[in-house]
């Protein structure tokens, strides 16, 4: 959080989410786009006031920064992620079986594109980083 | 790998706390990897070698089968 350009990027985010949630109560857009309007305004407040916390409290910021920079939680940040990676293509895989017998094509093939996206993705991640190390 | 942080740890007066404080990493990072559960990066097992004023091969132990 050493980046003030980070707090420019908040505060776009709060402006953004005020232009849509205004366009939403005009009835300009529908409630999908209000709705995400405020989520991002949650989202930036939330960021803006961990960020001037991180500026004022010096506590706060020792904490932050080996919360962030401590190896052992990068590591389980990436398991993490690598587990919900697995899960979810299992889950979409089965989803697709289960909604294919029971006549729901459209909803199968949606599970299956999720699953073949993210095996893609994951292929294209992987040639990419066995390029760089 | 094995490792004896704890009992260097000990031997030296130096709390948990303070020892993650010094490396730059949590407390629970420290309790992890006296326990066993989690192995640091090189980078890290050179820092605490350097924090205890020892070498790597004094602190972690290496075992062969884990190849």
């Amino acid at each position: 959080m050493k980046n003030d350009r980070r707090m420019i990027a908040y505060i776009i985010y709060i402006i953004f989410g005020a232009v849509l949630m205004v366009l939403g109560m005009l009835e300009v857009v529908d409630s999908f786009w209000s709705g995400m309007g405020g989520a991002l305004i949650a989202m930036g407040a939330v960021r803006v006031i961990q960020f001037l916390r991180y500026k004022k409290d010096e506590s706060y910021r020792e904490k932050w920064d080996v919360e962030t920079q401590d190896e052992r939680n990068h590591f389980i940040r990436n398991k993490a992620w690598a587990w919900a990676g697995y899960l979810f293509v299992l889950i979409a895989a089965i989803c697709a079986i289960v909604f294919k017998l029971l006549g729901q094509d459209l909803l199968s093939i949606t599970a299956g594109f999720a699953v073949s996206i993210l095996v893609l993705l994951y292929w294209v991640c992987y040639l990419v980083l066995k390029k760089k190390y | 790998m094995k490792n004896k942080i704890e009992n260097i740890r000990k031997e030296q007066g130096i709390l948990q706390d303070e020892m993650a404080k010094a490396l730059g990493v949590s407390r629970q990072t420290i309790s992890s990897l006296e326990n066993g559960r989690y192995n640091p990066s090189i980078m890290l097992a050179y820092k605490i070698a350097k924090y205890f004023g020892m070498t790597i091969e004094d602190i972690f132990v290496f075992e062969e089968e884990e190849i």
